[in-house]
């Protein structure tokens, strides 16, 4: 059993350091990467500033209990990264490996697919925390961003349990690109579904009732609020325990999902022979 | 037995609709391998080695039937089953060309279960054995066709595995990497090694120098398995007339034409662009010649005659009546959704 678990971790890290080496190889699209999340950012924050004449505003401040824009759009912002992770790269690893030619060869290895699945999980992760890091210092020197240092600590606990609710979600996307030949419309409707609902820019109590109610489905939308709640004193309409239950209940059903629809249409491109099909 | 095909059938799906029908890739395919034996599934493209090599290696699931690999069931107890494989398949691209070749193998040595000393111990072996050491450190995108090969049979190596799955070796390759993969197959990986090797082909004399036991496929379906010996044995006529011709004809006129001369037993005729490779198997070439030569005369230009010896490409013609430089490509699913 220890030997199994070792064989497993060991491939789920090989598989990372494998991710960072072909990335490292392309290095303008890395840097590009990089710096990209830093200017789509800068839009949304100096938009909101120039609309509320500041960085402070009495109307979400109302909303929310916090007045400071800058650093409620940016702190939401982080999570258009973590989505992007799963719907994006995690997403497509399968289909990468599809056109690079290897996956067959990576699927005849003795390890469960899951731990395939993780080792891009891992690199994705590490990449996404690398470009949120970057953003995060360059905006915090720039526009002087004020947290509640006692916050971070259970922030990245909530992080860290949404995460795992994206990496189901990451797994069902990169599975069903194993058969539909233009997943990135899926990825592209999911995209743009999630972010509408989730309080990234503005607050929950902003949306239609029915989208609220929707967005109460989302482990992203618990991740942005009890986040904000611990770093810049965001009122919640629950607590900070329901929020965490609800997103470890949300964390389980999305990772079983991911993991059913993974293994159904590995299955099924087992048996229709489209494994290897680009 | 190291590994068991029991009544394998694999269909796949063309056509979507009221067009959607089956193709059987493989129709009821048994044969079983002994320790240490190098098999070989000879047949055109198309007949069905590689579908049967991929449900080999639980990469495709079969319709119906039972394989098992020492005994573990390739569906049940797949884990079980890869870490007896290894499975080198054909075409260039089963490698990260923009990994060096040490990385590759450092990389699939992981999902193998292999780690620290023994690992790097494990690659610095093959990379010696394949004469790869100079260019470890090269990234794949550099190395030719036949230096991609290696690392490929280098990866199928890196965890010692019992059995070895080799689809189509050496295709691709010039002669000079090709008889080396074939005297590393004979020489280090039988010979040696002590390697269960299932080896397909669709070059004869691949199959008639390497393999102890030959099982001939064609569309999907295993003709006869006996030794290269005992199949040219078989044969019960002793010539090969062949001809090489240039023009446009109607192939199945001559052909029904050519099958109707008395003695003779198989015409193969393959035509491209106009490039035609004519051979028939008869009992007495001479009694035939001037009949054969009258009538492809009347349809192309005869650019060379020649009689041989009956090769093993020959009795797969006779058995078969399709030659194994036809593609009889039908067995791809359908493209993605």
């Amino acid at each position: 059993m220890y030997k199994k678990i070792n064989h497993y971790l060991r491939a789920i890290w090989a598989e990372n350091i494998k991710e960072w080496k072909i990335e490292l190889t392309y290095k303008a699209d890395f840097v590009r990467g990089m710096i990209d999340p830093l200017v789509y950012v800068l839009p949304y924050l100096l938009y909101g500033i120039a609309l509320v004449g500041g960085r402070t505003s009495e109307s979400l401040e109302k909303l929310t209990g916090t007045g400071d824009l800058i650093t409620f759009v940016t702190l939401g912002y982080i999570f258009i990264g973590f989505l992007n992770m799963a719907l994006w790269a995690m997403g497509f690893s399968l289909r990468k490996e599809q056109y690079w030619g290897t996956l067959e060869s990576v699927f005849a290895a003795p390890v469960p697919r899951w731990v395939y699945a993780l080792g891009m999980a891992a690199h994705s992760t590490m990449h996404q925390g690398l470009m949120i890091s970057l953003q995060l210092i360059v905006i915090s020197i720039v526009f002087k961003l004020s947290v509640n240092m006692g916050g971070i600590v259970p922030s990245l606990g909530v992080v860290g349990v949404m995460l795992i609710a994206l990496y189901g979600l990451g797994m069902m996307i990169a599975s069903l690109t194993l058969i539909f030949k233009q997943g990135w419309l899926i990825s592209e409707a999911l995209s743009s579904l999630i972010m509408i609902i989730t309080p990234i820019a503005y607050p929950l109590a902003v949306l239609p009732v029915f989208m609220q109610k929707a967005a109460m489905a989302l482990p992203t939308t618990y991740g942005i609020l009890t986040v904000r709640h611990f770093l810049i004193g965001e009122k919640m309409g629950f607590s900070v325990g329901t929020s965490f239950l609800r997103l470890a209940i949300l964390c389980v059903l999305w990772v079983v999902f991911g993991l059913i629809v993974f293994a159904f249409i590995d299955k099924r491109t087992r048996r229709s022979g489209t494994l290897a099909h680009y | 037995m190291n590994i068991v095909l029991d009544n394998v059938v694999k269909k796949f799906k063309r056509g979507k609709g009221l067009r959607k029908h089956y193709i059987t890739a493989c129709d009821h395919v048994s044969f079983t391998i002994e320790q240490g034996e190098l098999f070989g599934l000879l047949g055109p493209n198309g007949a069905g080695k590689t579908t049967l090599v991929r449900c080999i290696a639980t990469l495709l699931i079969p319709d119906e039937g039972k394989i098992t690999i020492f005994g573990k069931d390739i569906i049940y107890q797949s884990m079980e089953a890869r870490q007896q494989i290894g499975l080198l398949t054909s075409g260039e691209r089963t490698l990260y060309w923009k990994l060096t070749g040490k990385d590759n193998l450092k990389f699939f040595a992981a999902l193998y279960g292999l780690a620290g000393k023994e690992r790097d111990k494990r690659i610095d072996y093959l990379m010696e054995l394949l004469d790869l050491k100079d260019v470890e450190s090269e990234r794949v995108e550099k190395y030719s066709s036949g230096m991609k090969q290696k690392i490929s049979l280098a990866r199928a190596l890196l965890h010692d595995p019992k059995i070895l799955l080799l689809d189509e070796p050496t295709l691709g390759l010039d002669p000079q990497f090709s008889r080396f993969i074939r005297g590393f197959i004979k020489d280090e990986l039988v010979g040696k090694g002590g390697k269960t090797v299932l080896l397909t082909t669709h070059y004869m004399d691949e199959a008639d120098e390497l393999c102890e036991r030959i099982a001939f496929i064609n569309k999907g379906k295993i003709v006869n398995i006996k030794s290269p010996a005992e199949y040219k044995d078989e044969i019960p006529h002793t010539e090969v007339l062949e001809l090489r011709c240039q023009g446009n004809v109607n192939e199945e006129k001559l052909r029904t034409a050519l099958s109707s001369i008395k003695s003779v037993e198989k015409v193969s005729l393959i035509n491209k662009e106009n490039d035609l490779a004519l051979k028939v198997i008869a009992s007495r070439v001479e009694s035939i010649l001037s009949d054969v030569i009258e009538l492809v005369r009347g349809e192309a230009k005869i650019l060379a005659i020649d009689v041989k010896e009956p090769t093993l490409e020959d009795v797969f013609i006779y058995l078969t009546g399709t030659s194994l430089k036809e593609d009889t490509r039908e067995e791809q699913p359908d493209a993605l959704e």
